[in-house]
């Protein structure tokens, strides 16, 4: 069994969609999974008792997890000057709370069984330190560190924990960006292209399958920096 | 759950996670340098027994603020773990 969290838009839902096509049982989680086409609960990771109610619910299903994936987040395009006090709490709260939340409470269901790939999510914003997402940035900035550490403390269960940290891939999180600084940062990746939902897809099989087992703690930008 | 069943299932949890076959005090530290247990064989406990409070009818929380306070914390020995055990089962 995977667990995908955001799983009813953006990249969670590409990840859902792509984990179930290729046979995976998966449960979604969201704050509004009505609209799912797998198995879900309700869940919004910002929420400290919203995770643990999910996380009990998921451990009555007495059923291994294989992964763990922190797809759920969310953006907001600013200079820390001009971003309010709401938004700055709000992004702090779901992107790095959130994510330290569900590893706290997940992580536990795979101690036991003594394997595990939990993956959460950055953005290369954080490498390359991006003009204009800076509270963002340090939210997913957290998460980078946060991850690493983490691997370190679940190296002993046989549970691995990575980072996806993708560019400016299409999705909700990307509205306010113009196409010229789409370009911009594009320009500073390695590979200068514009990469898709299916790019990240792909990385997210490669972290859950065997053939990654010896990774772990790493992030991984996409397009790289 | 009285303090005698929780005892032994505190007890045989901790035995369950440790490879010497030593016999178990009250006394004995969980937590801090004197501890029976590494950090790791701390998390396995806490696990462990969360499952065994399931089994038991009710929720086992080790996160409060000061679950591993080496002064203060449900850890700081076998003594105080089986209290707060027990203690928890009858709160539920």
């Amino acid at each position: 069994m995977i667990i995908v969290t955001g799983a009813s838009r953006g990249l969670g839902k590409s990840i859902t969609e792509r984990l179930t096509d290729r046979g995976e049982k998966v449960i979604g989680l969201a704050r509004s999974p009505d609209n799912l086409k797998v198995q879900s609960l309700k869940c919004d990771v910002s929420d400290y008792n919203s995770v643990k109610n999910a996380a009990r619910d998921i451990k009555k299903l007495k059923t291994p997890i294989k992964a763990f994936i922190n797809a759920a987040g969310i953006a907001s395009m600013n200079m820390a000057i001009t971003t309010d006090e709401f938004t700055v709490q709000k992004l702090i709260q779901t992107n790095l709370m959130g994510t330290i939340y569900c590893c706290q409470l997940f992580a536990p269901l795979m101690v036991r069984q003594k394997y595990g790939s939990i993956i959460n999510f950055s953005t290369i914003a954080v490498a390359l330190a991006l003009k204009g997402e800076s509270v963002y940035a340090a939210s997913k900035a957290g998460v980078e560190v946060f991850s690493r550490t983490f691997a370190r403390e679940m190296a002993d269960f046989n549970i691995r924990v990575n980072c996806i940290a993708p560019g400016p891939i299409s999705t909700d999180l990307l509205k306010g960006i113009t196409d010229t600084q789409i370009k911009k940062i594009i320009s500073n990746q390695i590979i200068q292209k514009q990469f898709q939902k299916s790019d990240v897809c792909d990385l997210v099989e490669l972290l859950i399958d065997k053939k990654a087992l010896s990774l772990s703690g790493q992030v991984l930008n996409i397009g790289g920096v | 759950m009285d303090i005698i069943e929780a005892k032994k299932i505190v007890e045989k949890a901790i035995l369950s996670i440790l490879t010497d076959n030593i016999k178990i005090k009250d006394d004995m530290h969980l937590v801090g340098s004197e501890s029976l247990l590494d950090s790791m064989k701390l998390v396995e406990l806490c696990v462990l027994l969360e499952e065994l409070a399931d089994e038991n009818g009710f929720e086992f929380n080790w996160t409060s603020e000061t679950a591993m306070s080496k002064s203060r914390g449900m850890f700081r020995s076998v003594a105080t773990l089986t209290a707060e055990f027990a203690r928890q089962s009858k709160a539920s």
